[in-house]
């Protein structure tokens, strides 16, 4: 579970951006700066605006360190079905998504996924585009 | 502003391209448009309302105008826009008329004979419109302006003005002033939908008044939901987003 970060000039697989429910990405997140993080969810906060996923993800020498992402509104995520039991501590993740311009460990998920590859969580993206 | 636009284009049409992905696609009820016990074409119900984060692109049933007359005051509003160093909505301010009609989120209208009423479900704003033919108020400038309304045949005619000029229109931040001058033409043409056309009319930022349309569609299977901006916003609260000096 190695931290992995790539910078690209396009933003590819640009599908979801669910932070603009609520306000700008560009006011908080740098559209050119992706991130794909591996790791273990520790919490989740099934709140408004938006929900937060919390993983901690081992860094080269395997020390965990704790990322937050930040998801779709609730409501919306609520109407495409998901729950706050969609999740559970302990699930193994995969999130990818956008860089906060301010250098925190903090990203935009654009998907989560858990090892089987079935993506969660993934119709806030659907629903805010449509 | 190139990479703004380029940015949003390639987000929405990939959004657009993975929807089928996704459920099975939504089949508005059909009928007749419905009436009040006067007459009048009943606006009542749950409404999805296209998501326009840019009103100068045209995406499903919103049609938008490619190149908005900016005066120079405007190009100067639109070109010196960084939400970085201000974001009123992610500083949970009010969105304003224009910008809550144009978010991801329903709205639900409650109509009587005397007002109609926008409940949005973005931070759960609500907008009380007079219906009955009477003058703009004389008041404060406010976020939502001042709005007033009356019947042409089938259509409501949303006026609205006075407004404080300190939101945007769209999410990707077309501007406005203190000029502002909505002009909202609703129509239910049918069961399903309401047609709509608004004008957005405003000296100080455009050469020229400019429309852009779009349609609602009636959501029987939603209910409006609470939703908070400030419950948990730690996007603001950690420093990430700033609060506008206006």
């Amino acid at each position: 579970m190695r931290l992995k970060i790539a910078s690209y000039l396009l933003v590819i697989g640009a599908a979801a951006v669910p932070a603009l429910a609520h306000h700008s990405f560009a006011a908080e997140f740098d559209g050119k700066k992706t991130v794909k993080l591996e790791g273990t969810l520790t919490k989740l906060e099934w709140t408004n605006p938006h929900i937060w996923i919390y993983v901690d993800v081992k860094d080269e020498s395997g020390t965990p360190v704790k990322w937050q992402c930040e998801g779709g509104p609730p409501n919306t995520l609520t109407r495409n079905g998901w729950t706050k039991d969609s999740l559970k501590i302990g699930d193994q993740v995969t999130i990818e998504g956008w860089l906060a311009k301010d250098g925190s460990k903090t990203c935009n998920a654009r998907s989560v996924k858990l090892p089987s590859g079935q993506a969660v969580f993934a119709g806030s993206s659907n629903n805010e585009y449509k | 502003m190139w990479a703004r636009v380029t940015l949003l284009t390639i987000a929405v049409s990939l959004a657009f391209a993975v929807a089928p992905a996704f459920g099975q696609k939504f089949k508005p009820p059909e009928g007749p448009t419905p009436r009040t016990a006067d007459g009048k074409p009943d606006l009542s119900g749950v409404w999805d309302l296209p998501y326009v984060p840019d009103m100068s692109k045209t995406n499903g049933n919103q049609h938008g105008v490619a190149e908005l007359p900016l005066t120079e005051w405007g190009q100067s509003q639109w070109k010196n826009y960084h939400p970085e160093d201000g974001d009123y909505t992610g500083a949970c301010l009010p969105f304003g008329l224009v910008r809550s009609i144009n978010s991801p989120m329903p709205m639900q209208i409650v109509q009587n004979s005397k007002y109609i009423s926008m409940n949005f479900e973005v931070d759960n704003w609500f907008l009380i419109v007079p219906i009955d033919g009477r003058k703009h108020r004389d008041q404060v400038a406010t976020w939502a302006g001042d709005s007033v309304g009356h019947w042409e045949g089938d259509t409501l005619v949303i006026d609205t003005e006075n407004f404080n000029g300190r939101t945007r229109l769209d999410t990707i931040g077309h501007p406005h002033s203190d000029q502002l001058h909505v002009i909202q033409r609703w129509t239910r043409t049918d069961l399903g939908h309401i047609a709509v056309e608004m004008t957005i009319d405003d000296p100080k930022t455009y050469t020229k008044p400019w429309k852009n349309t779009r349609t609602f569609t009636l959501r029987p299977d939603w209910e409006i939901m609470e939703y908070s901006c400030e419950e948990n916003n730690k996007s603001l609260w950690e420093g990430r987003i700033k609060v506008p000096k206006y």
